[in-house]
């Protein structure tokens, strides 16, 4: 019997669940829809879904798992299929609960949904996405719905008009009111190269790399070598006068304030703020041991030492001197005929023929200057 | 007839398109003398002059003619990894004039959009300042306000051409700009409104999106002349350029003009924020790397003809027009050259010339039907002519990514297509 499987003895056995799939969906769609927030960053949906991190979900009620032709899937994930795992209510409740522990081995970084709500209502939003899965039941008790947090909220900014405008005393115009001092702390996360900013804590390189596997390595790769076009992080030192340099936090950032800062605000990319403090400490130490600046799984950063790391590219960088090119220097009318001793030859073609949306080869175009 | 077919096929390919289009453009032509007895969509009655066309309220927001259903954004989803973190570009070789329609602003995103009810946006200013302040939109309404039009350029423009030609279309070349009138309140009066410490010296405009962008800007330019802007071309700010609430600075690069605006910090420092570190720095030959490079230098583009908007009428008398702007002022001269540089004429600069913002320009030819190599040098108010590519390099290698305003060259060939080539 596979893992999986063993998992799923939670009481339903294989022949047991088309039985069960074929119920009404607990789940409420529309609720659902906004459930499946946490997911878009890496799964798409409804009309031209494309695979982006993780598979696309049209059809997903039905499907045996690991089985999208060109989507590349884990190992875990295709013996899964292999081994007779077809999603439905069922299984997708399992797997979103807990991905790792129903399938150890899959790519999806995701740690699970924790409410029970959230799980029905995003399987029946992407039920809606599948032509062979039960639909929604009746949602009930429409009179007393049980309302989201976020829609209390909503609901109250809707009825309350209350901070609409204010004025105060002093300033020039008086408009505005003081900020307290929480919503500056909720804000004001930003971490400046000499250290300010730095929030009280710690984390080690062992403990980073675990919070690096689960949350990082689906996109930035196990050894922050980058999937696809995702961001290279380590690697690439005493690359930048090749032809094609590789630019990471070991090879090019000045400040290793900025990866925390960055990490902090912005990632993981479409879960952004989900870390705690000490975890982006944690991750930042793993950065700097996959960039080999530290060199020992038992280094702690904290905000005790930060300031002590420096990253090796920091001397680097220099000043804006673009007046100082000869051709900023040309001021004056420039030459308007004969400029050139003979008839002008073309050295050089679009490489690039036909740019028409969906028509590009991904490989053959990569390799030239982003935008990231 | 041929043209309506292809116009009401929305699924056609671009490309497709405008071999159909050079057809026509022979059909057409062939037509007026063909037909002895008339053109019969002039000698007969048609559709639309008989019966009754759609009455008001048919549209309550305006959309463009269905006969305009290819002018739209587009891009080039190899360039990065995720459509949320990613460019498009402004159809450039579609419009005429200096101002971008709305719907039409390239898109510049690193966490997609965020949609924000204005009711739920605040402005924070805080760092060194006398009094931390909250605004609302509504508070912020209440000062007085201002309208200007700029441009707003991506730093990595053409960045995808520092090694050569890559891309066949001025959308692709030089789409990632754009030019529009904002309405706003001049950031001096917000920050004068908290008070300016002293020892502020930098400001740090953040965004609300899933990204909480942010950039580092020098006081002086704070003061100067950027703006907290709340409409674009007089309604409100599209939701993917930061609804409800941008910042504008103008002639300085895109990536500072922070959308979805929640916040500014004043402090005593440049924060080295990771759009200003790991990207938007431009990696020179040497391994040395410059930052803090805001200032879009002056640059220019014939957007017709180009590879998109090829030639269809053969020769005669033909209209090549394009754009030029600067972070350094007005534009005050554009030159044209057909045969790649070897010899120059001024171009006529049409409609207003205002500082910072896009420019048009026209050069009126009599085609002899022949190849032409097609460039465009723009000079500002500073005196700055627009270099060569060749200079560029020269001076800075071929991996800065950023600000390559150098002079592009197409390729007009006899059929009137056209390619994006460099010269000797």
């Amino acid at each position: 019997m596979s893992k999986f499987l063993k998992v799923l003895s939670l009481g339903v056995s294989l022949a047991a669940l088309p039985v069960l799939a074929g119920g009404a969906l607990a789940g409420d769609p529309d609720k659902g829809a906004k459930v499946f927030k946490k997911c878009a960053a890496c799964h798409a949906v409804g009309e031209n879904a494309k695979n982006k991190v993780g598979p696309q979900l049209n059809e997903v009620f039905g499907r045996a798992a690991g089985t999208l032709e060109d989507y590349k899937y884990s190992k875990a994930m295709i013996s899964a299929g292999d081994d007779g795992l077809v999603w439905d209510d069922a299984t997708l409740t399992t797997y979103l609960e807990k991905p790792r522990a129903m399938i150890k081995g899959t790519k999806m970084a995701f740690a699970g949904l924790k409410k029970e709500k959230d799980l029905e209502n995003v399987i029946a939003y992407l039920a809606t996405f599948s032509s062979s899965a039960p639909a929604a039941e009746e949602q009930q008790g429409s009179a007393e719905p049980e309302p989201a947090e976020g829609e209390v909220q909503t609901a109250e900014a809707a009825s309350a008009p209350a901070p609409v405008s204010a004025t105060r005393d002093g300033g020039v115009f008086g408009l505005g009111r003081v900020a307290t001092e929480d919503e500056i702390a909720a804000w004001d996360i930003d971490v400046r190269p000499d250290g300010m900013g730095l929030p009280q804590g710690s984390g080690t390189v062992a403990d980073g790399e675990v919070l690096y596997t689960d949350n990082c390595a689906v996109c930035h790769g196990d050894f922050g070598e980058g999937v696809g076009r995702w961001p290279v992080l380590a690697g690439g030192q005493d690359t930048l006068t090749d032809e094609r340099p590789e630019k990471t936090i070991g090879s090019y950032w000045p400040y290793l304030s900025t990866v925390y800062d960055y990490v902090r605000r912005a990632m993981p990319y479409g879960n952004a703020r989900s870390l705690s403090d000490d975890d982006v400490y944690a991750i930042t130490a793993y950065l700097l041991y996959l960039n080999d600046i530290v060199e020992d799984e038992d280094f702690e950063l904290s905000n005790e030492n930060f300031t002590e790391i420096r990253l090796p590219n920091e001397e680097n960088f220099i000043a804006d001197d673009r007046a100082e090119e000869p051709h900023y220097a040309d001021k004056g009318d420039p030459c308007m005929s004969d400029c050139k001793d003979s008839p002008v030859e073309i050295t050089m073609h679009a490489q690039i023929l036909d740019v028409t949306p969906g028509s590009v080869d991904d490989n053959d175009a990569a390799g030239m200057g982003g935008v990231d | 007839m041929n043209d309506e077919t292809v116009s009401q096929s929305p699924n056609l390919s671009r490309r497709t398109l405008l071999k159909a289009g050079l057809a026509t453009g022979v059909a057409a032509g062939a037509a007026g003398a063909a037909h002895a007895g008339g053109d019969p969509l002039i000698t007969e009655v048609q559709d639309w002059n008989r019966y009754l066309g759609e009455g008001v309220q048919s549209r309550p927001y305006g959309t463009p003619s269905e006969f305009e259903a290819h002018v739209v954004r587009r891009d080039v989803e190899w360039l990065t990894a995720s459509t949320e973190s990613s460019v498009n570009f402004t159809p450039l070789q579609d419009l005429d004039g200096i101002i971008t329609p709305n719907g039409l602003c390239f898109e510049r995103h690193h966490g997609g959009i965020a949609e924000i009810n204005p009711a739920d946006h605040r402005l924070m200013i805080n760092g060194l300042v006398d009094t931390p302040l909250v605004f609302t939109m509504e508070d912020l309404k209440r000062f007085p306000r201002e309208n200007r039009v700029y441009f707003l350029e991506c730093a990595a423009n053409s960045g995808m051409e520092w090694r050569g030609s890559q891309l066949n279309g001025c959308q692709y070349t030089h789409g990632m700009v754009h030019c529009v009138m904002y309405t706003g309140v001049p950031l001096k009066l917000i920050l004068e409104e908290a008070g300016i410490k002293t020892n502020g010296k930098w400001v740090m405009p953040e965004g609300a999106d899933a990204s909480a962008m942010t950039r580092s800007i020098p006081m002086e330019k704070a003061l100067d002349d950027c703006l907290v802007a709340f409409k674009m071309n007089g309604e409100a700010l599209r939701p993917e350029q930061g609804y409800p609430l941008r910042l504008v600075v103008p002639g300085w690069e895109g990536n500072m003009w922070v959308k979805w605006l929640r916040r500014i910090e004043v402090g005593d420092e440049p924060w080295h924020q990771r759009e200003e570190t790991s990207k938007y720095t431009d990696l020179l030959e040497s391994g040395k790397a410059r930052r803090f490079t805001w200032v879009m230098d002056a640059k220019s583009v014939v957007t017709n003809p180009s590879p998109q908007a090829p030639i269809t009428h053969g020769k005669g008398p033909l209209v090549i027009s394009g754009v030029a702007w600067s972070g350094n002022g007005r534009i005050t001269r554009v030159d044209v050259s057909i045969d790649g540089g070897r010899n120059w004429k001024t171009a006529r600069l049409d409609g207003p010339s205002l500082s910072k913002a896009m420019h048009r320009f026209y050069l009126d030819i009599d085609w002899d039907g022949s190849d032409l190599l097609i460039q465009s040098r723009a000079m500002d108010e500073s005196g700055y002519f627009q270099p060569t590519k060749t200079e560029l390099r020269a001076a800075r290698g071929e991996n800065s990514i950023y600000h390559n305003n150098g002079i592009q060259t197409w390729h007009v060939k006899a059929d009137g297509t056209v390619e994006n080539v460099e010269v000797s």
